[in-house]
């Protein structure tokens, strides 16, 4: 009835969840930031204990409230997902990292984990995949929790070509289109014409990576190649 | 280059009142230089690579019975400066007023030519658009309607192909009849921005550029305008608009000078496309394919492989083989040497006199035939080739190669340029550190400059020698040098703080080197030797000749010989060498090749004096240049780590070639 491993098939990862109204009642938020802090918690440990979840979140009497609303369950002060639960988790997180991701590398923020926290209640699922897509279906967040997958991974694993890569995984002699840069010294790129928009062909690799912008022809080291991110054309 | 080696080179012009003055500017490589010679009838230094101008250059020019004076600048590809040669170009702007910007602009790359124009009509200034190149647009199918951008821009547009003089009588036209006019361009940065534009205008003085452009680059975090804004505003209205600037930074979230630079950038893509046809390109063509294969992993060493051989054949035995015996043996051994001793001993009867003239430390006979019998065609033939590798466009290609090489010593493959340009000469190459991006890059590479890397003339010397002796002998040698060169490099990279520079630059198509340009950057250069090296010949001369009729000589040859005999194992005379090797680097070199002429050096000792030599102290000017671009503290420093690494290096070849009995 409840899974304690992570790894969910394809079918289930393309079945809905039942999500809490988007109109976010205070209860539904709480519920969230429990089943988000669970689902963290067991990343690292095989069991989850209900008192590490209240020592972080508080208010024990709503966490087993939960257990009646079919979320949770707590069996010897151990919590454990529900079907229904670990995939509200499931998804839950995979936005809260994804908008992590969004905000760090194509934003370019750094204060931005109140942001996330509040962007994750927000997006539909359509924003959410459109986001996954944009980003090259990222497997880790900026601190390296790993990203649930979501339908359009699986997809992409299998046949799509990601749609934004680094600048180092382009083929040689491919022309793409800049997205963003996150690359260092991307200030003196940019004012050689290498700005998110500018159309490139990647001549080389080794020993150097060298670009062609329109008539500008551009050699960078390896650091800055995996900064500039990328969709091939 | 070589009109940048010294800062009175930048002179024979006249400023004051009756001069308008006329700043040229424009992004690095599109033939600013070339230009400005034409206009002024003065040679500044031309190369295929960005950054051939590091300096400001001045010349005066009439028209019409209007007289002008030229500044030439180094490229930029932002008026917000990145690095020391680009703040110098902006600076100009900012304190000079010019009464008109020429800017010459690459007609291929029209839209970056853009981003600089959009940045001149920010600042208020009067603007005639050069468009140079044209042949190389034409020939990337690449074609621009002046005529429109003309009305798009409201100021004059000219389209000239500097080389062949088209379109310069045009250009001069434009400069003395037209009214100078400010681009008409008008560009909105989104309400955010254009708040705090007007917030930080509101505290600015009145200045030669507009307080928009200030207000834009202060919002943009330009760094060096510090100085600017000590100089003429009060420290709590500095501080006020730091504040400003972080507020809206807050705001806005990117970093403003992206965002500023997007927008720049999408106005000149939208110019470009009005004015700009682009027709399929044609086949690439041989220059596309040299191009391409002389940074291709494996065929780019090729021809880094060709360039060396070329190089060795047309220097090593050709001028320091060929035309040295030539000039030394013949010219002055048999004729000129003879003729001057019988002269000089028939017109002056002292024999103190005849021997400061002829004699062993002679004026002429050591002097004159070590700077024009042996260091002239070993420099000239040098500079030759190396006119012809600069103006290919071939040298940035190298950094490509070199890189990962560079990176061991904490460099990134752009420093190959200096490293490069110190093989011409060490001199010119410290100031050229400047287009690196970090001061611990600068000093990193003036540091490498000052100990491993020779000097053409020394260079030539050296090869000269090695090929006498045997192939072994110029491998052990290359081998030592480079080996010091890695390893001191490690070290620098891991003791100078800060962090290692990220690696980019523009790579310059191949050309067709131009045979008049060669021509007169070659005699250019070589002038410039005579006139700078044989009076430090002379000099060094005279001060050994006082040194040995004094005496002092062989006192300093017995304080010093603990460490040349004993360490190195070398005769007591090389000291001579090592001394005025101080004076110059290549004297101290043609020191040692006389030397071994006269059967006074075994191979060991010639191996092991030549790497020495090679590390030793630069030479005057070039520590003289170092003092300039980094401080008498740090060059003094450098010099105190410089010498005891070169008498190591030589130490312990000395001892492993003596150890393990190694013949050469």
């Amino acid at each position: 009835m409840w899974n304690s491993g992570q790894e969910a098939s394809v079918e289930e990862i393309g079945k809905p969840c039942r999500r809490a109204a988007r109109s976010s009642t205070e209860e539904s938020l709480f519920e969230d930031e429990v089943l988000e802090t669970v689902w963290e918690i067991r990343e690292k440990s095989e069991a989850v204990r209900l008192a590490d979840v209240v020592e972080e979140l508080g208010n024990e009497e709503s966490i087993r409230r939960m257990q009646a609303n079919g979320l949770i369950m707590i069996q010897d002060d151990k919590i454990y997902f529900t079907e229904e639960g670990e995939c509200r988790a499931r998804d839950i997180t995979r936005r809260h990292l994804l908008a992590e991701r969004l905000f760090a590398d194509v934003l370019d923020l750094t204060d931005y984990e109140e942001d996330a926290c509040r962007f994750e209640h927000v997006i539909s699922p359509e924003v959410e995949e459109a986001i996954c897509t944009f980003l090259g279906h990222p497997p880790l967040c900026p601190h390296g929790r790993p990203i649930p997958k979501g339908k359009c991974c699986e997809l992409y694993a299998k046949k799509v070509q990601p749609l934004v890569q680094s600048l180092k995984d382009l083929e040689v002699g491919k022309q793409a289109k800049v997205l963003f840069i996150t690359a260092p010294a991307m200030d003196r790129l940019a004012s050689m014409g290498l700005v998110p928009g500018a159309s490139i062909r990647l001549q080389q690799k080794k020993p150097s990576y060298v670009v062609e912008i329109d008539e500008t022809t551009l050699a960078v080291g390896e650091d800055i190649a995996k900064g500039i991110y990328v969709k091939q054309a | 280059m070589h009109r940048h080696r010294h800062r009175h080179r930048d002179k024979g012009y006249k400023t004051g009142s009756g001069y308008q003055r006329i700043a040229l500017i424009g992004n690095p490589n599109v033939g600013k230089s070339i230009i400005f010679g034409l206009l002024t009838g003065k040679y500044a230094a031309v190369s295929n690579y960005p950054g051939t101008t590091v300096e400001v250059f001045h010349g005066n020019i009439t028209l019409d019975g209007k007289k002008f004076l030229l500044v030439d600048t180094p490229g930029v590809n932002s008026l917000i400066p990145m690095s020391e040669d680009e703040r110098v170009t902006r600076d100009i702007l900012l304190s000079e007023k010019p009464s008109l910007v020429l800017q010459v602009g690459d007609a291929k790359n029209l839209k970056r030519t853009l981003l600089l124009t959009i940045q001149l009509a920010e600042m208020g200034l009067p603007v005639i658009l050069d468009l140079n190149m044209e042949d190389e647009a034409r020939d990337r199918g690449i074609i621009i309607d002046t005529k429109k951008l003309k009305e798009v821009l409201g100021v004059e547009v000219v389209g000239t192909i500097a080389p062949e003089r088209k379109g310069i009588k045009t250009l001069k036209a434009a400069i003395s009849q037209q009214i100078p006019k400010v681009p008409q361009i008008k560009i909105h940065y989104g309400s955010v921005i254009e708040d705090y534009i007007e917030r930080v205008a509101s505290y600015l003085p009145e200045t030669n550029i507009s307080k928009r452009s200030l207000a834009l680059m202060i919002l943009s975090g330009d760094e060096s305008l510090r100085g600017w804004l000590n100089a003429n505003l009060e420290e709590a209205t500095i501080q006020k608009l730091e504040d400003l600037r972080d507020e809206c930074q807050k705001k806005v979230k990117r970093p403003v000078g992206l965002i500023v630079n997007e927008i720049r950038f999408k106005k000149a893509g939208e110019i470009t496309n009005m004015v700009m046809k682009k027709s399929p390109q044609k086949g690439g063509s041989l220059s596309v394919y040299i191009g391409r294969a002389s940074m291709h992993p494996f065929w780019g060493l090729l021809v880094l492989l060709l360039v060396l051989y070329g190089l060795y054949e047309f220097v090593g035995v050709f001028g320091a083989g060929i035309l040295v015996d030539f000039l030394e043996e013949t010219i002055f051994g048999k004729y000129l040497n003879p003729m001057f001793i019988k002269t000089i001993e028939a017109i002056i009867p002292v024999k103190f006199l005849q021997e400061m003239f002829v004699g062993q430390y002679g004026l002429i006979t050591m002097a004159l035939t070590y700077a024009i019998g042996i260091i002239l065609p070993i420099t000239t033939t040098f500079f030759i080739a190396f006119s012809i590798l600069e103006d290919s466009g071939y040298l940035p290609r190298l950094a490509i190669m070199s890189n990962r090489v560079f990176n061991i010593m904490g460099l990134s493959g752009k420093a190959v340029l200096p490293m490069v340009l110190g093989l011409g000469c060490g001199t010119m190459a410290v100031m050229t550190t400047r287009i690196l991006e970090s001061r611990r890059d600068r000093i990193i590479a003036t540091f490498l400059l000052a100990l491993a890397v020779p000097c053409s003339a020394q260079l030539g010397v050296i090869l000269g020698m090695l090929s006498a002796l045997s192939a072994k002998a110029l491998a052990i040698w290359l081998f030592s040098v480079l080996g010091v060169l890695l390893f001191v490099g490690y070290l620098a990279s891991k003791i100078v703080p800060g962090e290692q520079s990220e690696f980019f630059l523009e790579i310059p198509p191949i050309r067709m080197p131009s045979i008049s340009n060669v021509t007169v950057k070659t005699a250019g250069r070589a002038v410039w030797y005579l006139k700078e090296a044989v009076p430090l010949f002379m000099l060094g001369t005279f001060i050994l000749f006082v040194l040995d009729k004094l005496k002092i000589l062989g006192v300093i040859e017995k304080i010093t010989s603990p460490v040349v005999v004993g360490v190195l194992g070398l005769p007591a005379k090389t000291t001579e060498a090592f001394l005025i090797g101080f004076f110059r680097r290549d004297y101290g070199a043609a020191g040692l090749f006389a030397m071994a002429q006269d059967g006074l050096l075994t191979p060991v000792q010639t191996v092991v004096s030549l790497v020495t030599i090679t590390l030793f102290v630069p030479c005057l000017a070039h520590f003289l240049m170092m003092i300039k671009e980094r401080g008498l503290r740090m060059s003094l420093t450098m010099l105190a780590i410089i010498i005891p690494v070169a008498v190591l290096a030589g130490g312990v070849l000395n001892w492993i070639l003596r150890t393990f009995d190694i013949n050469i």
